[in-house]
């Protein structure tokens, strides 16, 4: 769990040596030294482990180890340290052989650099990883419910099964995931939509937190998640791991098998995932129909030509059915205050169930992805990505006369990509990147809902195009990029008038951002980093067109097709510290600033229809501004007892109406202490543990104050308070390892409800809930 | 390179552009379970004239004001009431009663009235025996105005507290029709 704060690199590993003697058939040694990159100091308390001689070694204070009397083969030894990802090497042993090892062991929240493979890194940007690790540690939790805990992420949620993350206060149109270089395509505009993404094909979930990533499509304003899986390991062998786990709240269970294999021809990774939950459970009832079942899918195949070409292909499959609280399904006003004065949700039974019936969401994407990576020199990279994308939406409603079977809302939408990148370095330490980004949408309705389409049919038509440069002189790296985006949105609306008639709209868009960055390492210690980025964003689909009633929401949407594009300022100032490898401190202070803010307004009007009366809401323009704090440190209280506090402040106005913006994150607090076994405890001659890890976190967050009470519904839920705990080990049988956790969250079964999440009108939030998940590497 | 990179970059934005062509009209969905039109038809028990109270939407949610009328009875009378609810945007116009017949157990109408005096009940049930509301009896008493208030939901717990009385409190469910329509008794 704690692993999470970390990632590791092993770089540059291996420099075979040979002696030359020739050695005996089993009288070889193995022996080498691991260093840690940063400190250049060596590292203790590394595991090393010899697989098929199930031979274990732990690396001593010089962090050297030893092994002595192995023979001739082909060997796998596994280099695993507390918190981070196991690192595995495949050698030909033929001679004794010695084996340096390279580890960088940072504190991520302190790391400039993040991981994307050769040459690709973010830098100057403040950004948060979860590494594989902790996707393996976590496996009952889907993509949003990954990266909560991490500073200045939050989650929108409407019920346990859908939820999407909320970076610096930004979400849906204005914040860009990027799921393996591709910006995901779906319905983003809707609250009750999660990204579809099966977080296991991932092993690294990075959140860039900076004023603007410019080299991202997808008219963010900020901050981008990006979801990637990792090479293949060059490993020749068919490897491959499972992960199961069981959890107790919704009955649920989460398999995933994942198997890869390298060869110079062709190399493979094949991720399968399947879940499926029956009904949660608040601190006192069910909830009924909160089930979820998905199956997922990705293949991934690599292959390179002479070191200078690098082709991958990647397809995923997402497919899940998830219902949604029947207690939560209201139609007018009246039903809603009807609702809130239930103390337990209508609807509610005394039973468990796997059943998902209406309301439910079925919901499917499928990414095709191909990669060509050119070096046509050590120094410049050219890169072509072309990407197709089909999502499809299903949203079921109670209806009469057996029409629950039928949809009430049914979208699909294909989405093409082609991008084309260049990235040279030069002399004196500069380095270019450019690029053009062409996004193709088509957007269509299936008629056989028998209700008017909230979205209507659309093409839309974005072609960008970037160039940043950055430059390093001594402890300082600048970095600044200019983008220019043009859209065509091509929609097809339906009136509601009688009769009903068709109107099409042709918009054109121009979009500029600009970035600038500068990073300043102060001491060896501490680093400054400051990053201004002015960003533009132009009105969606939704935006400008929603018409009628959303579902779920009980009020009346209406878009504005007078909207224009919104721009934003956003500057941030990073400060990291990092005095010893015991304690780091991360501070991170951001302003954004925008202009014509888009936003739903609840208007005075009440509309009065044949179903009663609905509020009227309607897309309007603002200036806004939201600032905010994140900062997060870590400490070790002794050799095997490491805290850990991240608190989160934020803050939203509107300031032309002077009054606080709606649906802004609640501030929080999060807090662990994590007990960490050294070396390994043997349990019987056959059996060891070890990386033993205890951990107890506890999430506060704060009630959302700022915020008026006409603003919304009911007033905003109390703070609360969540415990967890979790412990965690290898186990080691001769032949082969597994990790085991079981976890608690919500250990007190807390009654309470969350401030961003819908279903808090009608129902408590999940009560206590034990996992139990196991690890098999192969 | 550049210069290839370039000409990529070119071939890309425009082969792009030509997928951009018009989206075709999208077929117009067929709103078959739109309720536009609520009639309550009171007829005197003791004969004369039917009133005909009546709430047409035809627009369904969107913008044009319903078209409401409401209707002058007679006081001290005994009425028969019956609903009607009828989707007029398609033609000819759809009977959405039949549906309400056909799933009577998941539907109960709600009346509230303002009217001094005036009483409603219901004089129809589901197979289960619970009341449906498509049919009622109104006793209206001395002089006065008001209104009535019609209420349909869809799955409600009719076995829920005070429900088969006509009180919607602890029913549940989803608001299919709520109208409200002015009444003079004189």
């Amino acid at each position: 769990m704690f692993s999470k704060y970390f990632y590791c690199i092993f770089v540059l590993s291996c420099i075979f040596s040979s002696a030359s003697i020739v050695a005996q058939d089993c009288n070889v040694t193995i022996q080498g030294r691991v260093i840690d990159e940063a400190s250049q100091l060596p590292l203790s308390y590394v595991n090393v482990y010899l697989q098929e001689s199930s031979q274990g070694v732990a690396t001593d204070d010089e962090g050297r180890f030893l092994f002595n009397n192995i023979c001739i083969g082909h060997y796998h030894i596994i280099f695993s340290h507390i918190g981070c990802e196991d690192y595995k090497l495949h050698i030909d042993l033929e001679k004794d052989t010695v084996i340096d090892v390279t580890l960088l062991h940072t504190e991520t929240s302190l790391s400039t650099v993040v991981i994307q493979g050769h040459k690709d890194n973010v830098g100057t940007q403040p950004n948060l990883t979860v590494n594989r690790k902790k996707i393996e540690d976590s496996n009952n939790q889907n993509l949003s419910g990954l990266i909560e805990n991490e500073t200045g992420v939050h989650l929108i949620k409407n019920g346990s099964g859908i939820s999407k993350p909320v970076v610096q206060g930004l979400y849906g149109n204005r914040l860009t995931i990027l799921n393996n270089g591709v910006p995901q395509s779906g319905q983003q505009w809707g609250n009750d939509h999660s990204p579809e993404i099966d977080p296991f094909a991932a092993d690294n979930i990075t959140i860039l937190k900076g004023a603007s990533a410019i080299e991202y499509s997808g008219g963010n304003l900020g901050s981008v998640i990006l979801v990637e899986p990792k090479r293949i390991t060059r490993e020749p062998h068919l490897h491959g791991q499972v992960n199961y786990s069981f959890e107790s709240n919704g009955r649920g269970s989460n398999l995933n098998v994942r198997l890869e294999k390298f060869s110079s021809k062709l190399a493979w990774r094949l991720n399968g995932t399947l879940r499926k939950y029956g009904d949660r459970r608040s601190s006192d009832y069910y909830l009924n129909n909160t089930g979820l079942e998905e199956a997922n899918l990705s293949l991934q195949l690599e292959k390179s030509w002479n070191d200078k070409l690098f082709v991958d292909f990647y397809a995923s499959t997402f497919n899940n059915k998830l219902g949604i609280l029947r207690g939560a399904h209201v139609a007018n006003l009246m039903d809603l205050e009807q609702a809130f004065q239930q103390t337990v949700p209508f609807y509610t039974e005394s039973d468990f169930s796997y059943g998902i019936d209406a309301p439910k969401q079925h919901v499917s994407h499928q990414l095709a992805k191909l990669k060509a990576k050119y070096y046509s020199s050590e120094k410049s990279v050219i890169e072509l990505v072309l990407a197709g994308q089909l999502n499809s939406r299903q949203e079921f409603d109670i209806r009469r006369s057996g029409r629950s079977d039928i949809p009430a809302l049914s979208l699909s939408q294909t989405t093409f990509n082609a991008d084309l990148t260049y990235s040279k370095e030069f002399a004196d330490n500069w380095s270019m990147k450019l690029g053009n980004q062409n996004i193709f949408t088509d957007n269509t309705n299936d008629p056989e809902t028998g209700i008017l389409p909230l979205i209507p049919d659309y093409f839309s038509f974005e072609s960008g195009f970037f160039i940043t440069l950055s430059k390093k002189i001594n402890r300082t790296q600048f970095k600044s990029g200019f983008r220019y985006d043009y859209e065509n949105q091509k929609a097809v609306t339906i009136t509601n008038s009688v009769p009903k008639e068709i109107v099409r709209y042709d918009n054109q868009f121009q979009n500029v951002s600009g970035l600038f960055a500068i990073e300043v390492n102060v001491t060896d210690q501490q680093t400054l980093s400051f990053n201004t980025g002015l960003s533009m964003r132009n009105p969606e689909v939704n935006e400008l067109y929603s018409n009628g009633l959303h579902q779920g929401v009980s009020g009346i949407e209406e878009g504005d097709v007078q909207l224009k594009s919104e721009s934003a300022i956003k500057n941030t100032l990073e400060y990291k510290w990092l005095p010893s490898s015991s304690f780091s401190f991360n501070a991170l202070v951001y302003h954004q600033y925008f202009n014509d803010y888009i936003y739903l307004s609840p208007q005075e009007e009440i509309r009065l229809t044949i179903r009663g009366a609905f509020p009227v809401f309607k897309y309007e323009q603002t200036n806004a501004s939201i600032y905010g704090l994140d900062i997060s440190t870590q400490f070790t209280l002794s050799n095997s007892l490491i805290g850990q506090l991240k608190y989160s402040y934020l803050r939203g106005d509107d300031l032309q109406n002077n009054m606080p913006l709606v649906f802004m994150p609640p501030n929080s607090l999060f807090g662990s202490v994590t007990y960490r076994t050294h070396g390994s405890m043997e349990i019987s001659p056959r059996v060891t543990l070890d990386e033993l890890e205890v951990e107890f976190n506890n999430r506060y967050v704060f009630q959302q104050s700022h915020i008026l009470p006409e603003q919304d519904f009911v007033a905003p839920p109390a703070a609360y308070n969540l415990l967890g705990m979790k412990v965690s080990t290898n186990v080691f049988f001769p032949s082969y390892k597994f990790r085991v956790f079981v976890k608690a969250d919500n250990i007190l079964n807390v009654k309470y409800r969350d401030y961003l999440n819908r279903q808090r009108y009608f129902a408590d939030d999940i009560g206590v809930s034990y996992t139990f998940g196991l690890n098999l590497k192969f | 390179m550049t210069k290839n990179f370039l000409t990529l970059t070119v071939f890309l934005f425009f082969s792009m552009v030509f997928i951009a062509c018009e989206k075709d009209d999208p077929i117009i969905p067929n709103e078959e379970e739109l309720i536009t039109t609520v009639n309550y038809t009171l007829s005197p028990a003791n004969g004369g004239n039917d009133i005909v109270l009546s709430f047409v939407d035809l627009d369904g949610d969107g913008g044009s004001d319903p078209i409401i009328t409401g209707g002058t009875l007679a006081a001290n009378q005994l009425y028969t009431g019956r609903l009607d609810l009828l989707n007029e945007a398609e033609s000819p116009a759809e009977s959405i009663t039949e549906e309400i017949v056909e799933e009577d157990e998941d539907h109960q109408f709600f009346f509230e009235s303002t009217v001094n005096g005036m009483s409603i009940s219901y004089t129809d049930q589901d197979a289960n025996g619970n009341p449906v509301g498509l049919n009622t009896s109104i006793m209206t008493g001395g002089a006065a105005t008001g209104s009535i208030k019609v209420i349909l939901k869809h799955e409600p717990n009719k076995n829920a507290d005070g429900v088969s009385d006509g009180d919607d409190t602890n029913a549940g469910g989803e608001t299919d029709i709520q109208v409200i329509f002015p009444i003079d008794v004189q």
